[in-house]
């Protein structure tokens, strides 16, 4: 098979740059490649670099003149929202990359806007570099059923408890190790949840029950999935808003934060405060958070082992809210896109084809502590040795959901951030907050979000 | 045409030629663009599709957040230069000027300390002084001193918070100018009181207050706009919240514009700033009788 791929790549690499091997001149083609200035993941753009150079390898070894350099642009944005907007700008002045990273959920805008090449033929042409991608990643870069990206990670965000606070307050083993099971099977819900954090912190083993992220981001969308909130209609291609999942998730914040479980002023935090809560000053029970957490709580802790590390943190999903129900977390894939504008996009999806193989995929993934994108990546001796935590990782993408690829999904979700800060410092009660949040969505995001009863 | 009127002209391009382009590319060119942009239905992707007042509409019938920023905006304002940019300004450079010259010096050097910070440095250092845990620098200061604590300012004081962030910097401002207002006061008229038997504080109220009238007038009028318009601290220290208790005007037209990329309701916004600004502006020339102070030099220079 490799050798298959590798003339197939360079066949269609010379044939997208018009070359007819043998070849009288040297001929540089440069790709534009844009991602984000992203400490959490300088390989997304570095594995492109990296199949440029394999590309040119095999060029050379063909006897080609012709040679692929790519002409890097890291965005200094502050979030991948951010990002988005100024990629938006740069087509919009015709300044845009040949190709690019993006989050999946914008996949929406740069479709409507014309900047993303639909990829279904081009996954189909080159089944040696797809037929195993983990298949729930395809939903990520679908916009109105069909592709138009390739899922480059991902990634589980989920509940971290610390398991040596329940012991503290004479909690069985049994019971502790057999939490996330409870969650699987809907016997402990996400009330029962807040109910051991108050346990924990009541009993001053913990100051603080549960911590979240400061600011806006994907995150709360697991919870509010507890809830039933599905914020995305699929067949209308629209996002919703049920009122009666939202207030009952604002209920449920409320509940946490008069329990003394979640800090009134907790989106006032510092990232900084927030991270040493659970790792190193373990002053938090519970954290919600990403798996790529795990490195930095590993090295904070002095933890040496995967097992080591499983005695003292447990992971859950985000409990039902009622029993029975069905728990969820979240996936937030990363996805490069082509842009049909660009000469060469022939040529740039063989790159990112390149670049998703499972060597290089995997370099990305066991350094950022992001989950893989194929399973053969699972095999590969690196990610025995050092993927423990994505191996762990990856049966929780059963229960999990995707941000909605909706154009509007950052706003959508800045403003549900809003109504958050709104009942956790107590500016509104739940339901003045659900109000607020469905009167905002009505007028921001106006006919494209549908608000349910 | 004589040469003398040619020249005349030639001499008026060349020294006023630089300002005016300055002032039409930078100050007119903008509001001309605001305006024409305020009534398309401009978004992220930058594309015009229709002419509409459909942002305007938006802006009077829908927009819930808009008394409330401006309200908002009116007490940020209010309180910054009636606690800061003026009084205390003014305190800093009566202070400095009565103790001895290097040590007034010196102090005026540290409170012009935190406008030569790079903004982010600066709201940086507040974030981490505030941090409402005991890991923030202001409670371990408060909790181990005085045993009080911990307090959360962002959460409970955030307007008060903004006022002080931003009051620190534009207190330097006034300072400085009222320093180089009191020095050029004659010295006579401070020799011929103490001779009268004036206290310090009868020679401030006598003489200095009535001598720098105007620097204090030109203050409040340009630090009020300045005001009106600048966001950059709050935006790096508050982000507008908690909730929007901190969202001044001008923070709301960016986070409009520029987090959601609706550049045309942005633009409409924005426009009314710009109608607010001028309005200020036009009724404090009045009130504070400016064009008499850009006539003649009020302050006696010998």
């Amino acid at each position: 098979m490799k050798l298959r791929t590798l003339l197939a790549a360079s066949a269609l690499a010379l044939a997208a740059v018009g070359v007819a091997a043998p070849v009288a001149s040297a001929e540089e083609v440069v790709l534009k490649l844009w991602s984000r200035a992203d400490r959490s993941g300088p390989l997304r753009a570095g594995n492109i670099l990296a199949a440029a150079e394999q590309l040119n390898r095999m060029l050379e070894a063909a006897g080609s003149d012709v040679r692929v350099k790519i002409d890097l642009f890291e965005n200094n944005a502050k979030g991948y929202d951010a990002d988005a907007l100024d990629l938006l700008k740069a087509f919009a002045v015709e300044k845009g990359p040949d190709l690019y990273v993006a989050a999946h959920e914008w996949i929406g805008a740069f479709v409507e806007a014309g900047y993303a090449w639909n990829l279904e033929e081009h996954i189909k042409n080159n089944p040696e570099f797809y037929s195993d991608m983990i298949p729930a990643l395809w939903k990520a870069v679908e916009y109105k059923g069909q592709r138009y990206g390739i899922p480059q990670d991902t990634e589980v965000r989920m509940f971290f408890y610390n398991k040596d606070m329940l012991r503290k307050i004479g909690k069985s083993e049994e019971f502790i190790e057999g939490l996330p099971g409870m969650v699987e099977r809907g016997e402990f819900t996400i009330y029962d949840l807040t109910d051991l954090a108050k346990e924990v912190v009541d009993a001053g083993v913990a100051k603080y029950g549960l911590v979240h992220r400061p600011n806006v981001g994907p995150d709360f969308q697991m919870v509010l999935a507890s809830f039933g909130f599905d914020p995305y209609d699929e067949a209308k291609g629209k996002l919703q808003a049920s009122r009666k999942a939202l207030n009952a998730y604002f209920d449920w914040l409320k509940y946490s934060v008069d329990a003394g479980v979640i800090p009134s002023n907790m989106t006032s935090w510092s990232w900084d405060s927030v991270h040493a809560a659970f790792r190193t000053e373990q002053t938090a029970f519970l954290k919600h958070h990403g798996i790529w957490n795990v490195p930095p709580q590993m090295k904070a802790r002095g933890y040496k082992s995967g097992e080591e590390y499983f005695q003292h943190i447990g992971w859950l999903h985000s409990p039902p809210a009622e029993k029975g129900g069905r728990p969820a977390n979240l996936s937030h894939p990363i996805i490069y896109v082509v842009a049909p504008q660009s000469p060469h996009r022939e040529l740039a999806a063989m790159l990112i084809a390149l670049a998703s193989q499972p060597y290089l995929n995997t370099r990305h993934a066991i350094t950022t502590g992001h989950l893989p994108i194929k399973y053969s990546q699972l095999g590969l001796p690196e990610f025995r040795s050092e993927g423990w935590m994505l191996i762990a990782g990856a049966p929780m993408l059963k229960y999990t959901t995707f941000m909605p690829n909706h154009a509007r999904v950052g706003q959508f979700n800045a403003i549900i951030y809003k109504g958050i800060q709104a009942v956790e410092t107590g500016r509104l009660d739940p339901k003045s907050a659900t109000d607020f949040v469905l009167d905002e969505l009505a007028g921001e995001i106006g006919d494209e979000v549908i608000i349910l009863d | 045409m004589s040469s003398m009127a040619l020249r005349q002209r030639v001499n008026a391009a060349l020294f006023l030629g630089p300002a005016c382009l300055l002032l039409f590319f930078f100050f007119i060119a903008p509001v001309v663009v605001d305006v024409f942009v305020a009534f398309t239905d401009m978004g992220r992707t930058l594309r015009i599709n229709e002419l509409t007042t459909a942002n305007f509409e938006r802006m009077f019938t829908r927009d819930h957040r808009l008394g409330q920023t401006l309200v908002i905006t009116f007490m940020y304002v209010l309180g910054t230069l009636a606690i800061f940019n003026v009084t205390f300004g003014l305190i800093l450079a009566l202070v400095t000027t009565q103790v001895p010259d290097r040590i007034g010096g010196f102090f005026r050097s540290v409170w012009l300390l935190p406008r030569m910070s790079p903004s982010v440095i600066y709201a940086l250092l507040w974030a981490w002084v505030i941090d409402p845990n005991e890991r923030g620098l202001l409670n371990q200061i408060l909790m181990h001193t005085i045993g009080i604590g911990p307090v959360d300012l962002m959460n409970d004081h955030p307007l008060l918070l903004i006022i002080v962030a931003n009051g620190f910097i534009g207190a330097s401002m006034g300072m400085i100018i009222f320093t180089s207002a009191i020095r050029s006061i004659p010295q006579h008229l401070f020799y011929a009181a103490a001779a009268d038997g004036a206290g310090r504080l009868a020679i401030v109220r006598h003489i200095t207050l009535p001598a720098i009238r105007w620097p204090l007038s030109f203050i409040t009028v340009y630090q009020t706009l300045s005001l009106l318009v600048s966001f950059e601290y709050i935006w790096l220290i508050t982000d507008g919240g908690p909730f929007y208790d901190t969202t001044v005007y001008a923070l709301y037209v960016y986070k409009r514009a520029f987090e959601n990329g609706q550049y045309a309701y942005g633009a409409a916004l924005a426009l009314i700033l710009v109608v607010i600004g001028i309005a200020l502006a036009l009724l404090m020339w009045r009130f504070f009788d400016m064009k008499r102070l850009l006539q003649e030099p009020r302050i006696e220079v010998h």
